[in-house]
């Protein structure tokens, strides 16, 4: 065996090692409080327009969002806590308004959203202080937000097993009522076509 | 049973540690004791079997060293002999484990139906770490729910009709019924009965995440009258606190993150995210099985379950020591 | 009797919802004895007409002591029994080509309008939707300048327990003074002359998921209201207020014990399963019927001389059926009360144990009619289920139940036992997707009130053709949020239209004819002495069609599409007018008037997936218009 091809197979090896030490399992903290989420900074803004001069918000990271499972257990808070009750099981809204399009009437920032889940807002939307803990809020955050495709796209469920996975029976003439397939001389006394 | 019991006491007093509240080996049951009957069935012939099989391996192994030269002769006779007895070996072999497969299948058979109609349905419910029970009644405000603690009627056979709501678990009663498996939007249905009165823990055996090893259960099996009046406190409502430290209590509970999650029947707290609490006092363990339902092991839970049983859903709480105190009053008075 | 479909299945290669579907319609013709056969011309397309001649006239009259409203409008069904008939004939079928736009009111809310305006005298009265503001218009003065308006204090956070848009019913005048309720749980009477508070009472919490929507009705210097929310585990009830001070004259529970139910020895049902004691507990798992619905948002009609009033209670919670067994009374059902003493006299379940959010709050439409020869009182029921019922008004009597929708959910009505067959395939379970759920969630008809005029004895009656897919979850009851259970997608029909208006004769128990139009109708009808019958669409048409016939006489085009009742009445100047509100909304309308995305099929519970184009035809809006000929 040729020293060479000795090499070339150390070298595979290394590179195969490598590639198993990229599998590296995705890190589901139980305990651990994300940056950011244990108080609100004093300061959220809602409204970009302020007088005078620019004052930068203090940017926060909810590192839920990427965070795969973070976001699984925003889903399963989202429809426990009756969230989908009202903003629908995909966030097409309903008694409330939706949260999967691009408007957001008071802010998509994650601050804002933790802001609009804990201190509620004035159009209906409960608020949630002390009913939900710090780092599930944040989870909820993170869950929204992906709703609207705001967070980091390898995060977010590629699927969903529920009523979506198909589409509607669309209604066919082989669906119509058996009333209305049977020739009206051959049908019962009595029998309508409703 | 005695008898095979008689004929193995030397094993029995090996595995006497198998005794006790989660043993296949000590049934309580009739569903049990079949499964225990093959168990014994198998382990005296597989210690037949490989008793017969050393003993031979000795007796050839001994018998090459006392022999003669180490010469292969070829004798026709000999040949015949071996043949003969390779063959009748085999034939043994097919004729036990074919009687292994009666046995299985008898007893497979025996166990699927019940003898009389139940007295009793139960829908087990698995979540993750945990399980729910709701017992079946034709008039439905005498239908009950409870957790991770099962009171039966002794003598009575028991349906129960097992589904999940998340992953695959698996119903595990040692002392009581084999495994029965829980799938997620399937139902299946089966069947056990306590013969004798006791506690009987129950696990989940399917593997099911990072708490597996604590979704625990105890089915606690009861004369029947003892069994009916459980029945009856359970249905009640949870009484109204009676003085102000409970009001608080309940307060707490109403007014913090255990509403989203628990319902205490007889209170506005109507969630089912989590276990149902309404009469969390009578239970024996918290945290489905995990430990025993003291004041301690409560508080500890409540402040910070993810130090117990890490991954549960049940968030960590920050309470004041007054509030604290004051729902391990309330929690407390709900027998 | 049900039994003839099974000779038919050996004919041909039926499967065994067709099998279904036709012992639907036989079994629920069970009861029509010596009738003679009816074949309804039912194929699609607007303005069918079936050449069969109607009921014969004077068959169908209105019961002794109700006079339709003539000139004023002081309710918004019109009268006590709910006809929405009036006999004013200036405008009839030869001259309604000629209406004219007279004058328009805006009353500045976007939101869906479902209300009645309501005349009394020269003045006409509107309520908006949230914040309930009341406008007086004087019709003496040309355009109908604004007398006063009257705006009570509100919550606004009344608007995040709202089920299915901030709508209001209308406003009831009785006695010098404007009713009406408030999305946040308030009643007030407001003086009719000069709009000065009377009094104002606060029924119910929004915490709780409570809100009120309905129009009250005004008995016998009583008030009665009741409240919405059976999306959000609202316990329902009605109440009675007395209309000189607003203190509760008594309160009536949809479930819970007899004493909270007002059962007492008065109370006779017709049917046995109705009958025992404490059934609104008995009939619900351990503490459920707290938090179980039945709720009361719908109409009441009242008959004078039985002296009793009808009400519908709502859906029971949550929508998952598997999650409260047992029939749930006395949600999805029909109560007959003693307006005095609020005391129960019967009361009859369309839909026991409820299984797709069949609220039975639709509208009670009181006649005396011809049944097996014999004139009964009755009431006239479209239900949601999709059946016409008649029911004998005294004793709560089943005497027929005809389907008149495309019907997949039910077997049939036992004339025997009045009880729903349901479908066992259609039985809605958890963590499963059942398909093909007819009439969905609104039913064939949902609030949206018929008309009856007892000139042709035809019922007009807007309906839905909606069908949809219903998969079961957990519910988790947390107060003030929804309890629902359920993911919901709804779509059209057979036909493909998703709504329409028909006509439907009562005796003979057949459709006349039928109009079909692209949305539900989710408006009113209004039934005039001209033969003229008036409805509006969702995709923006104010429609004039011809009673007899449905023949399309005359339509306008409004700024937004029609949710509201239309109504008519005799100005000052002795003219006939017509009046409607535009501004699209309600559950149906939900996607326009919350602007939801359309991209969403289960947003608004289901509703947004059989609406997604609405946004294509209609903006929000929210404009009174006012017609009467040249």
């Amino acid at each position: 065996m040729s020293s060479r091809f000795r090499k070339a197979r150390a070298v595979w090896g290394l590179v195969a090692l490598g590639l198993f030490a990229a599998c590296d399992r995705e890190e589901r903290r139980f305990r651990e409080i994300p940056p950011g989420a244990t108080a609100l900074p004093a300061v959220t803004q809602n409204d970009a327009n302020q007088p005078g001069p620019f004052i930068r918000d203090p940017e926060i990271r909810n590192t839920y969002e990427e965070n795969a499972w973070a976001i699984s257990e925003g889903n399963w808070l989202y429809t426990q806590w009756n969230c989908a009750g009202c903003h629908s099981p995909r966030g097409g809204g309903g008694m409330g308004p939706p949260l999967m399009d691009s408007l957001w009437i008071y802010g998509s920032e994650p601050e804002n959203l933790f802001q609009t889940i804990v201190e509620g807002r004035p159009n209906g939307m409960p608020a949630f202080r002390g009913r939900i803990g710090n780092a599930d809020v944040w989870k909820l955050v993170a869950y929204v937000r992906s709703l609207a495709a705001l967070t980091p796209m390898d995060t977010r469920s590629g699927r969903t097993d529920d009523i979506h996975a198909t589409t509607p029976t669309p209604q066919t003439d082989a669906n119509l009522p058996m009333a209305r397939r049977i020739p009206p001389e051959q049908r019962p006394p009595g029998m309508e076509a409703p | 049973m005695s008898r095979h019991r008689a004929l193995a006491a030397p094993i029995a007093v090996v595995l006497g540690g198998c005794a006790g509240r989660q043993a296949a080996l000590d049934p309580a049951g009739i569903q049990a004791e079949r499964v225990m009957g093959v168990w014994w069935y198998m382990l005296i012939v597989a210690v037949v079997v490989f008793a017969a099989v050393v003993g031979a391996v000795l007796y050839g192994a001994l018998r090459r060293r006392d022999g003669s030269a180490d010469t292969v002769e070829v004798e026709p006779a000999r040949e015949r002999w071996l043949a003969r007895w390779v063959g009748g070996a085999v034939a043994v072999s097919l004729l036990i484990l074919f009687g292994f497969l009666i046995v299985d299948f008898a007893t497979g058979r025996a166990m699927a139906v019940a003898p009389e109609p139940p007295a009793l349905t139960i829908d087990l419910r698995g979540y993750q770490w945990w399980w729910e029970a709701r017992y079946d009644h034709p008039v439905p405000s005498r239908r009950l729910t409870v957790a991770n603690e099962i009171h039966v009627p002794v003598g009575r056979p028991v349906r129960l009709r097992l589904t999940s709501t998340d992953v695959i678990h698996s119903f595990w009663v040692p002392n009581l019924r084999g495994k029965y498996d829980l799938i997620p939007g399937h139902q299946t249905t089966t069947w056990f009965q306590a013969d004798t009165p006791g506690v009987y823990r129950g696990q989940c055996a399917e593997f099911c995440g990072h708490q597996h090893a604590k979704m625990g259960m105890l089915i606690i099996a009861q004369p029947p009258a003892e069994f009916a009046a459980w029945y009856e406190r359970q249905l009640r409502p949870a009484p109204d606190p009676v003085d102000s430290v409970r009001r608080r209590g309940r307060d707490v509970f109403l007014s913090g993150s255990c509403v989203m999650c628990h319902t205490i029947r007889g209170t506005p707290a109507g969630s089912q995210a989590g276990p149902e609490l309404t009469h969390i006092a009578s239970r024996r363990t918290l945290a489905a099985g995990t430990m025993p339902n003291t004041r301690g092991h409560l508080a500890g839970w409540i402040v910070d379950p993810q130090r117990i049983k890490p991954g549960v859903r049940m968030p960590p709480n920050q309470l004041s020591p007054d509030d604290l105190n004051a729902l391990l009053d309330y929690l407390g008075s709900l027998r | 009797m049900s039994f003839v479909s099974l000779s038919l299945s050996n004919r041909g290669p039926r499967h065994i919802l067709a099998v279904a579907a036709l012992a639907v319609v036989v079994l629920a013709l069970g009861g029509c004895r010596e009738r003679p056969s009816a074949h309804a011309s039912a194929a699609p397309g607007a303005d069918t007409v079936d050449a069969r001649p109607a009921a014969a006239p004077g068959q169908v009259t209105l019961p002794a002591g109700i006079t339709p409203a003539a000139g004023d409008w002081p309710m918004p069904s019109g009268d006590f029994a709910n006809t929405r008939f009036s006999p004013l004939d200036q405008i009839d079928t030869a001259n309604v080509r000629d209406l004219r736009l007279v004058w328009t009111f805006s009353d500045g809310n976007k939101q869906g309008h479902e209300s009645a305006p309501i005349v009394i005298g020269s003045t006409m009265y509107v309520v908006s939707p949230f914040p309930n503001y009341l406008f007086a218009l004087d019709l003496t003065r040309p355009g109908a300048p604004l007398k006063w308006s009257y705006k009570p204090p509100y919550l606004s956070a009344a608007k995040g327990v709202a089920c299915c848009d901030w709508v209001n019913r209308g406003p009831a005048y009785a006695d010098g003074r404007v009713f009406f309720t408030t999305l946040d749980n308030q009643v007030v009477a407001v003086d009719a002359e000069d709009g000065t508070e009377v009094w104002r009472v606060r029924l119910g919490d929004i915490n709780r998921g409570e809100t009120m929507t309905m129009a009250p009705l005004v008995v016998k210097g009583k008030v009665l209201v009741g409240n919405s929310g059976g999306e959000l585990g609202v316990r329902g009830w009605l109440t009675a207020l007395d209309a000189e001070t607003g203190r509760i004259a008594w309160r009536a529970y949809s479930t819970g014990p007899d004493s909270e139910v007002l059962i007492g020895p008065s109370f006779k049902p017709f049917y046995p399963q109705d009958r025992g004691k404490d059934l609104g507990v008995q009939s619900w798992p351990p503490e459920a019927w707290k938090m179980g619905g039945g709720t009361v948002w719908g109409w009441i009609s009242y008959d004078p001389t039985l002296d009793l009033v009808y009400y519908g209670t709502a859906n029971p919670g949550p929508w998952n059926p598997e999650l409260r067994p047992g029939d749930n009374k006395w949600t999805s059902g029909t109560f007959a009360r003693d307006p005095d003493t609020g005391e129960a006299r019967w009361f009859y379940q369309w839909s026991p144990h409820d299984l797709y959010d069949h609220d039975g709050v639709n509208e009670h439409v009181l006649v005396d009619l011809p049944v097996d020869g014999r004139t009964r009182s009755v009431l006239l029921r479209p239900e949601r289920n999709g059946y016409m019922y008649v029911l004998d008004r005294a004793t709560g009597e089943v005497l027929s139940a005809t389907p008149f929708a495309h019907i997949t959910t039910s077997l049939g009505v036992d004339l025997r036992t009045g009880r729903l067959i349901p479908n066992p395939a259609k039985v809605p379970k958890t963590g499963k997707v059942v398909r093909e759920i007819c009439p969905a969630a609104p039913g064939a008809k949902d609030w949206q009130p018929s008309a009856l005029s007892p000139r042709t004895g035809l019922l007009y009656v807007p309906f839905n053709n909606l069908c949809m897919d219903m998969q079961g979850t957990q519910a988790n009851y947390i107060a003030g949020t929804p309890y629902l259970g359920a993911i919901t997608i709804m779509y059209a029909g057979p036909g493909g239209h998703r709504g329409g208006v028909f006509a439907w004769d009562p005796v003979a128990r057949r459709k006349v004819w039928s109009i079909d139009e692209r949305f539900p109708a989710w408006s009113g009808v209004l039934a005039t002495g001209g033969d003229v019958v008036f409805y509006g669409t969702m995709d923006r048409w104010f429609k004039a069609v011809h009673a007899r016939t449905g023949e399309l006489l005359w339509q306008f085009r409004t700024a937004s599409g029609i949710v509201g009742q239309p109504i008519t009445f005799r100005g000052p100047d002795g003219k006939q007018y017509v009046a409607i509100f535009d501004g699209v909304g309600g559950w149906a309308g939900a996607v326009v008037a919350n602007q939801l995305s359309a991209s969403d099929s289960t947003a608004a519970l289901g509703f947004v997936g059989a609406m997604n184009d609405l946004k294509q035809y209609t903006e929000q809006g929210g404009t009174l218009y006012v017609f009467a000929l040249p």
